[in-house]
């Protein structure tokens, strides 16, 4: 836990992650993964239904963004949704820690589907000591777990998994 | 061989005969209405502190939840008749549990509803969660006992799950949560019947008359999906659509965000939160309550199932009267606050900080929005330091941020699931924001306000004073 205020935190997620950001929920997925590697500042997450949702974060987004710490530019999706994209703004200066950077950016890579799919069922073998955490995230969510996007978020989180990391990620791939 | 069941009738003020037939499967849900866990419910007021307002808003989750099941039995024949149209199954088992499933969506609800779940947020207290609770409930307790019993062993888990996805999975799960699920369409009209307020009234049958199933496109983020069957209304539907939006709107500054109920939760927040800090200190005895008292018993454990379903309204009301004798100021005040109404006066700080001419262009609403934010965020701050600088029993200023979009929010994507959807006449499926201008010029309800005892000029004098000094850092940067 740091006195950083929660702006503070969520636009130094952005900065870590390589300066940007494609998306909400891979914004949130990246925060929880980043909490679950031992590099997180503290945001409270619960299961919502995109999976580990913090609404500290989505909050502490939000202030970054009109305290200009990001810029968040909202842009049209081709399936007729809108998305965000967050940039980080130069006065945030360069990470400060070069593994949780290295694993931000390694975390922000991965497709929006897919780091819904492992970072649910990172949560879910966590928080809900899951046996079989990936099933059971397929069941919840068979829309997304179908056309091989659940082998795909297996193969993400395996990348993930050798990454360095301040705590062992759950070994569920 | 067992007696064959009697159907049974419920006498419900906004839809009349809600009946439960004889089939195993009605049945069986009249029989987890028996169950203490549903049973409780009668003792929780949909509203909270609503009725400090609107006497007449005493109606229970009890009621609630029995008419959510009665609506999402008649969205149901649209489902049905759509299916049987286009040549498809029915899906009995998939129809069946969300139709408990709309029955036991609020099954695990805290006392005074959503200001219990306020101060779960606050100290992190999964009990007080109510979809939480409604989960363990559902799964492992009497009511999962009966569901399995009778419908089958994965049934209760079915029945979770829907509840927990939270958003439409399936067509069947539409039902329990869209933007036309069964719990708005009863808790709008419940409310409104049941506060007495004129505005937001809908014009329920047309809508149902004219309710269809739609393909929708979702996805998350840039990312597309395949679509999904949802909701959707006809194009004779486009004005009951309009009235049904601006329902939404007016309901939460008329009703939900009334400034009475919200200062009656933020003196039951701050009278629990203290009350809870105090029992982890072990200065129970300064509470007013016995040991054995179920407020007690959950402030020193939080985690366990018992002591959360041993917490309701006439719980917490029928305390008021010890947590008044209370050796604890604040308790005390706060107690003596809620039990005669003495309720603190808000001031409306966000039209303080409003700019004096209302911005236009998207840039400017934009550019608008982030200077409010700062504001909110700068006030806030400071005046939550003199509060707890300048507070010995009732906090002296209690700080009330929120928002609220019209549509029902699916968090952390903006998509077509998000809005309110209308086929027009050339078949596409078209958010009604987009045909109509009344709807498009709705905005997120937001509040920030303070509340302060009406004979309380100091704190007054502060809260204008911040106000003022931030509005000239502003002027002067």
């Amino acid at each position: 836990m740091t006195d950083k205020t929660d702006r503070q935190k969520a636009a130094e997620i952005v900065r870590d992650a390589g300066g940007q950001i494609v998306g909400r929920t891979r914004l949130q997925k990246v925060g929880y993964l980043l909490e679950l590697a031992g590099f997180g500042d503290g945001f409270r997450f619960e299961y919502y239904h995109y999976g580990p949702y913090s609404e500290e974060l989505t909050e502490g987004i939000r202030m970054a963004d009109a305290f200009g710490l990001v810029t968040e530019e909202e842009k049209q999706a081709n399936w007729g949704g809108r998305y965000s994209v967050f940039t980080a703004n130069a006065e945030l200066g360069q990470p400060a820690d070069a593994d949780r950077a290295q694993f931000a950016a390694a975390a922000a890579e991965i497709d929006s589907i897919e780091i819904e799919l492992a970072a649910t069922a990172a949560y879910l073998a966590v928080a809900e000591r899951c046996p079989d955490p990936w099933a059971e995230t397929a069941r919840r969510k068979p829309e997304k777990a179908d056309g091989g996007r659940l082998d795909k978020a297996k193969i993400a989180y395996q990348r993930l998994l050798a990454v360095k990391t301040r705590t062992p990620l759950p070994q569920i791939a | 061989m067992s007696p064959s069941p009697r159907s049974q009738r419920i006498r419900d003020p906004l839809h009349n005969l809600i009946e439960f037939g004889t089939d195993q499967f009605e049945h069986t849900l009249w029989r987890v209405i028996q169950t203490r866990p549903f049973q409780r419910l009668r003792r929780i007021r949909q509203l909270g502190f609503s009725d400090l307002v609107y006497p007449g808003a005493t109606h229970t989750r009890f009621a609630h939840s029995v008419g959510v099941f009665h609506t999402a039995r008649q969205l149901m024949t649209i489902i049905k008749r759509h299916i049987r149209h286009h040549g498809g199954q029915v899906r009995d088992h998939q129809l069946q549990v969300a139709l408990a499933a709309s029955l036991m969506h609020d099954i695990g609800h805290g006392m005074l509803s959503h200001a219990f779940e306020d101060i779960g947020k606050t100290l992190n207290l999964t009990m007080a969660h109510h979809e939480h609770v409604s989960e363990l409930l559902i799964r492992d307790s009497e009511v999962s006992a009966i569901l399995c019993r009778e419908l089958g062993s994965g049934f209760a888990n079915d029945v979770a799950d829907v509840i927990k996805g939270g958003r439409p999975g399936s067509l069947y799960d539409a039902v329990v949560s869209s933007q036309f699920d069964a719990d708005r369409l009863d808790y709008m009209r419940r409310d409104r019947l049941m506060t007495g307020v004129r505005n937001s009234g809908i014009d329920f049958d047309w809508l149902i008359a004219n309710l269809e199933i739609g393909d929708v496109q979702i996805g998350v983020d840039d990312q597309q999906l395949p679509p999904i069957e949802t909701f959707v209304l006809g194009p004779k539907a486009i004005h009951a659509a309009e009235t049904y939006v601006l329902a939404l709107f007016q309901l939460y500054p008329t009703v939900y965000y009334h400034k009475a109920t919200r200062a009656a939760e933020k003196v039951f927040s701050a009278l629990m939160l203290h009350l809870i800090g105090l029992v982890r200190a072990d200065h129970s005895h300064a509470t007013g309550l016995p040991d054995t008292h179920p407020i007690i018993r959950f402030a020193r454990d939080a985690d366990t199932l018992e002591n959360a379903l041993a917490l309701d309204d006439a719980v917490f009301w029928g305390a008021l009267g010890m947590l008044a004798e209370a050796d604890d100021p604040l308790i005390r005040d706060c107690a003596l606050r809620m039990r005669d109404r003495r309720l603190p006066k808000y001031i409306d700080i966000r039209e303080k900080l409003m700019p004096a001419s209302r911005p236009t262009t998207a840039v400017e609403k934009d550019d608008a929005k982030k200077r409010l934010d700062r504001l909110t965020e700068a006030v806030k701050t400071r005046l939550q330091a003199w509060s707890e600088k300048h507070s010995t029993a009732c906090p002296r200023i209690l700080l009330d941020v929120a928002s609220r979009p019209p549509y029902k929010p699916f968090r952390q994507t903006t998509g077509l699931l998000n809005q309110i959807l209308i086929r027009t006449g050339d078949g596409r499926i078209r958010d009604m924001a987009e045909c109509s201008p009344v709807v498009s010029g709705i905005e997120t309800f937001e509040l920030f306000r303070a509340y302060v005892d009406e004979t309380d000029s100091d704190a007054r004098a502060a809260v204008n004073a911040v106000v003022t000094e931030e509005l000239g850092r502003e002027a002067d940067d």
